[in-house]
């Protein structure tokens, strides 16, 4: 094919002060095609997209070209880069529940820019906006053009997004992260109305991603980059079968980690750890009006189940699904309207003081955000040992400081962290502290909400790898809850799928994530990018 | 939106009584006996028994309280004990004079201040923008009494273009009334046009840095028109919020202002009354002050709904 | 407003933020006025130029010479004596007015994030109560039941800097509990009181910090209206504000009485606000990597 290309980025370097951000870039993208540019965090994958956009920071210093249209955009003006943007070139950003103007209405967004660029009247851009909003899949009769941005869920707010970006038929389309905040199923959803825009309007995309399944299913040309700098470039299967640079072998080999782990056959311990009978939790229903007030919301409905000692179990569902109340509730941080949960047969909600304080002992927590779980202004040493203060008789300093070592080296941490405060350390290695936190006190539970998901993949390999030598050396049972089928299948013996505050399928790993039976469980699977059977598949495809 | 303001209106009157029933135990309980206190010590028994009677003050308190809320409610704010006439009529004659000067001040400062802090921010980093700042930070730091005492020396005594204080009336006709409220109304704006300013400034280049804003941006629309049609909208919403508690720093600044420029108004009213301790006066005069204080905040609050779709659907 | 960076900041070692502080010229400037002012106020207790309770009416409304640097008041008193003892009660009134506002408001703020709901509803709404009273106006009805004086106008001061720090210490306590190192903590068993005082106060300390030295500015300015009309420090102790409302009458014939306190005035409280502008850009590192 020769077709003239949308974008020719030819040798971008980019410095931000003195400090080099993009180094020899180089990237081609042809009509009607999606073109991918892979990375983990501070590759410059998001750098490179606003230097296309010159939405670049202050101090932000570009060099190189970038044709587009017969035009180098470095060379372009402010005003001549307006008439560009939102007319000839698009852009989908990453967080969706942020990126539209609270104060204005969906309708006023989306012809904004059509007023603007083609000074349609206020009815005709109306028109238009109503028809795009259509087509993205947000029909007039349960969003009108009046509705504002806070009435609408992230996923339909990404829609919106998308609809600002393609109204004027844009040539180009960058789509920076455009899921990464999102479920998979409502992933699935965005990706595909994505693609069917590029088909349709014969235009072409850049889409920026950390997800190599998400690429490998999207993408005709890939770039992978790494520190500023371009590791692979070439045709996407290409690129992916062969995986001839070492470093997209490692990111591919991380993103479909399995870690090596001697407990795979669930232990045979039947004994139940912690057992959840009929717990539900109800919300109370918004006030609609002066003395009305909606029904209450039932957050989690119903649910029973039980985690024998050293078991591994994924809870996997939607986001809104209520997998986190659930969490919540098991840790003892939020009551059930009504069942029990007993750990150890005793219920959590009845328990005393000191039972309590044994409770708590027993059962830990690793949250997601490896930045937000540590009191920035506090050592390593105080925050890794808080969970002592559930022992029954406070240790002493020596005492105190011989267990923190102990859980340090058994993360894989070594001494010197302890004078320490947080933010000197990397997202894996904050959360190797949070692990280190959760097993101080010798817990027979943990709960795990998310633990990997804010990890680049490589960090997320390592975390868990740890996970599995936890659970074989100590003999922690897990609960872990996550919306990514790959986490539930390198580290889970049972999964159960959770869907609108129900779970509606229970069994081992492998059964429910090969042939899941209940629809809910089916979208989710069918959602969830997979990278080896995408390219088995496109490989097929291709002959 | 209906179920909206109806809420917000039973917070303004529980609030309200909840303020009249600090203004009645303040002025009424605390001092033990308020017919005492007003008439001093020296005054003899027979006196004080006389205004006791006049004030009821032998019913038991809870019947005081509602007396003086019906009272007040329908538009009786009782006889002031030392002019002798009814607190009505010295309030009717003293509001034409407060509320026209907190208003005119109210004016100038939203006036300058809002241009002042849409520039600035256009100009961020600028020379203008930290000349700017440094003006302002001047003049939130002068007292407004003091700068009145300037404008009056240097306007009044010395340029003679201004009476120095007093009011002719309204009767005398719309200039020269205006002509001397001018000098209260720009000493009272001051302070508040700095501190309106910065927050202006400040609130803008907060919501600059909102990812909506870069959405409007990849639209395709210019910087300015950013600012002007994304930005501004959303900045105002704190920037009501100052207005609102400015309005109270307003009618408090009166006392003090309208002592230095010797204007018949609601705070030199008060101010008076304090000091012959006319409690009647007080009473209702400050619970008067009070309400309005909260009326303007409730009407900050209906324009915050106005500002912020999200809640206008809340109702909580 | 830039305020959400001041909370939950990452740690600093206190050398860097020193360096940083030395390096931030409105933080330098305002310490250096700070710390003059309240030198001056210290040393007015072993020493002035002259004894201000003496009344010379030979030397009265002198313009400012070598030997009375600002000249004399309408009772011959020294200018510049006066001013430095006028400091002394200024900030006197300003600091302890700032101290009750912290020492009550901040747990009432703490304690309403902790407990939400109807707590938090009663709490707000008395709030609300405070500040629908002018703070003069509620200093001018104070003063007048339990009579003028220093005293006085620390407490009606103090009492409407309460819902102040009320409100600012709520507000930054209920954005910091959902975050998940108290999820942690409260997951290891630790009480309300115990969170709020391990992890909340260390993280909005530095908010309560800068909204310290505004309210303690804001101080300055309203004792000064309170002795302006009266209200405040009694005869003999000299105040800034009296020293303005007895100028008011010599205007034409002595300037420099009015000029003199109220230039005090706007240095003392132009020094401060630089100083929480300074402290604000200083210990929020947001702001830092902007720059």
């Amino acid at each position: 094919m020769s077709e003239t290309p949308v974008l020719k980025i030819e040798k971008l370097n980019l410095e931000i002060g003195p400090k080099p951000i993009l180094r020899d870039i180089n990237v081609t993208v042809r009509p009607g095609t999606v073109h991918a540019i892979v990375g983990e965090s501070g590759s410059g994958k998001s750098m490179t997209a606003l230097t296309a956009m010159r939405l670049l920071p202050h101090g932000a210093k570009p060099s190189g070209a970038i044709h587009f249209q017969q035009r180098n955009l470095l060379t372009l003006s402010e005003p001549e880069m307006c008439a560009l943007r939102g007319d000839d070139i698009g852009m989908v950003f990453q967080e969706p529940m942020t990126a539209l103007n609270p104060v204005k209405t969906i309708g006023e967004q989306v012809a904004e820019g059509i007023r603007w660029h083609e000074g349609a009247t206020r009815s005709d851009a109306e028109d238009r906006a109503r028809h795009l909003l259509d087509r993205v899949g947000l029909p007039e009769k349960q969003f009108p053009l009046d509705r504002y941005p806070h009435e609408l869920s992230g996923g339909q707010r990404q829609r919106v997004v998308i609809a600002i970006a393609c109204a004027l038929k844009p040539k180009l389309l960058i789509a920076d992260e455009p899921t990464t905040a999102l479920d998979v199923v409502l992933q699935k959803q965005i990706l595909d109305l994505l693609r069917l825009l590029v088909d349709e309007d014969g235009m072409g995309m850049i889409l920026i991603s950390h997800d190599l399944g998400v690429v490998a299913d999207m993408a005709d040309d890939l770039t992978v980059l790494r520190d500023g700098t371009i590791q692979e470039a070439g045709s996407a299967v290409d690129v992916l079968h062969h995986q001839r640079h070492a470093y997209t072998r490692q990111l591919a080999e991380a993103s479909t980690h399995v870690p090596g782990w001697e407990n795979r056959k669930a232990p045979r311990s039947d004994v139940p750890l912690l057992l959840l009978e009929n717990v539900g939790k109800d919300y109370p229903g918004r006030r609609t009006g002066l003395f009305s007030t909606a029904e209450p919301f039932r957050a989690v409905d119903q649910v029973s189940f039980a985690i024998p000692e050293g078991r591994s179990v994924g809870l996997v569902g939607r986001s809104g699904c209520g997998k986190s109340t659930l969490a919540r509730m098991i840790l003892a941080l939020d009551k059930p309207t009504s069942g029990s949960i007993n750990l150890h047969g005793i219920d959590t909600a009845k328990a005393s003081g000191t039972e309590m304080e044994s409770l708590r002992r027993d059962m830990q927590v690793v949250f997601q955000d490896p930045y937000g779980s540590f009191n920035p202004r506090r050592t390593v040493e105080w925050l890794v040992s808080e969970p002592l203060h559930t022992l029954p008789d406070a240790p002493s300093r020596s005492e105190r400081r011989e267990r923190v070592l102990e859980a340090l080296k058994e993360v894989g941490m070594t001494k010197d962290a302890l004078g320490r405060y947080p933010h000197e350390f990397s997202g894996g290695q904050r959360q190797r502290l949070a692990i280190a936190r959760a097993i101080i006190t010798r817990p027979k539970l943990i709960v795990a909400d998310e633990p990997v998901s804010a990890l680049d993949v490589s960090i997320r390999s390592q975390i868990l790898d740890l996970f599995a030598v936890l659970n074989d050396h100590l003999k922690i049972a897990f609960l872990f809850i996550t919306h990514d089928l790959t986490v539930a299948r390198a580290i889970t013996h049972e999964v159960m799928v959770m869907d609108a505050g129900k779970i509606v399928e229970h069994g081992p790993a492998g059964e429910v994530l090969h042939h899941p039976e209940t629809p809910a469980a089916r979208a989710l699977v069918d959602a969830a990018p997979d990278l080896q059977q995408t390219i088995k598949v496109r490989m097929s495809a291709a002959g | 939106m209906f179920a909206y303001v109806v809420r917000r209106l039973a917070t303004v009157l529980t609030t309200m009584l909840a303020a009249s029933l600090i203004v009645f135990a303040v002025l009424q309980i605390v001092p033990g006996d308020p017919a005492r206190l007003m008439l001093g010590i020296n005054a003899t028994q027979d006196a004080v028994d006389n205004l006791r009677e006049q004030l009821n003050l032998d019913d038991p308190l809870h019947v005081r309280y509602l007396t003086w809320l019906v009272d007040m409610v329908r538009g009786d704010f009782g006889n002031s004990y030392t002019y002798s006439v009814p607190v009505r009529e010295l309030v009717a004659e003293r509001i034409i004079v407060s509320v026209p000067l907190a208003l005119l001040a109210l004016t100038l400062s939203t006036i300058v201040a809002i241009p002042v802090g849409i520039f600035t921010a256009s100009r961020h980093g600028t020379a203008t923008d930290t000349a700017t700042m440094a003006a302002t930070q001047f003049g939130i730091a002068i007292p407004n009494f003091w700068f009145a005492l300037l404008l009056v020396y240097v306007f009044a005594i010395t340029l003679r273009w201004v009476p120095a204080g007093g009011f002719p009336g309204w009767h005398e006709g719309l200039w020269p009334a205006l002509q001397s409220l001018l000098l209260p109304a720009i000493a009272l704006a001051l302070p508040q046009a700095a501190i309106l300013s910065r927050i202006t400034r400040s609130a803008l280049l907060e919501t600059l840095h909102e990812d909506y804003i870069r959405t409007a941006r990849a639209k395709g629309l210019p910087a300015r028109r950013v600012l002007w049609h994304h930005a501004l909208r959303n900045a105002m919403i704190p920037v009501l919020t100052i207005m609102g508690l400015q309005f109270a720093f307003l009618l408090a600044g009166t006392i003090i202002i309208e002592n230095v420029f010797y204007l018949p108004g609601l705070g030199r009213l008060v101010f008076q009354a304090i000091q012959q301790l006319d409690l009647i006066v007080v009473q209702s005069v400050v619970t008067l002050l009070v309400a309005a204080v909260i009326a303007v905040n409730f009407l900050v609050d209906l324009a915050y709904a106005w500002a912020d779709p999200r809640l206008r659907s809340r109702t909580r | 407003m830039s305020d959400a960076n001041l909370l939950a900041t990452e740690h600093d070692d206190f050398r860097h933020i020193v360096r940083r502080a030395l390096q931030n010229r409105s933080f330098v400037v305002g310490l250096v006025i700070t710390l003059t002012v309240i030198t001056i106020a210290l040393v007015s207790f072993v020493w002035t130029p002259y004894d201000v309770t003496k009344l010379v009416i030979a030397d009265r409304l002198k313009p400012p010479s070598m030997t009375h640097w600002i000249g004399t008041d309408h009772f011959g008193r020294d200018i510049a004596s006066m001013i430095m003892e006028g400091a002394r009660n200024s900030i006197a009134v300003a600091l302890v007015a700032v101290a009750i506002g912290i020492l009550v408001g901040v747990p009432i703020g703490c304690w309403a994030a902790a407990k939400r709901g109807a707590i938090d509803e009663v709490l707000m709404r008395g709030s609300d109560i405070v500040f629908a009273f002018p703070a003069l106006l509620s200093a001018v009805m104070i003063t007048a039941i339990f009579g003028p004086g220093a005293v006085n106008a620390i407490i009606a001061i103090g009492i409407f800097n309460i819902p102040v720090f009320a409100r600012v210490a709520r507000g930054a306590a209920l954005s910091i509990w959902p975050r998940e190192f108290i999820l942690s903590a409260r997951a290891s068993g630790k009480s309300d009181a115990r969170i709020t005082l391990e992890h909340i106060l260390p993280n909005i300390a530095n908010l309560l910090l800068v909204q310290g030295t505004i309210q303690f500015s804001l101080g300055i300015l309203a004792e000064a209206g309170l002795s302006y009309v009266g209200l405040g420090a009694q005869p003999p102790n000299p105040s800034w504000g009296r020293m303005l409302s007895e100028a008011q009458t010599m205007m034409a014939i002595a300037p420099q009485m009015a000029i003199a306190p109220g230039v005090a005035i706007i240095i003392t409280v132009l020094g401060l606000n630089l100083l929480g502008d300074g402290l604000r850009d200083v210990l929020d590192p947001k702001l830092r990597r902007d720059r």
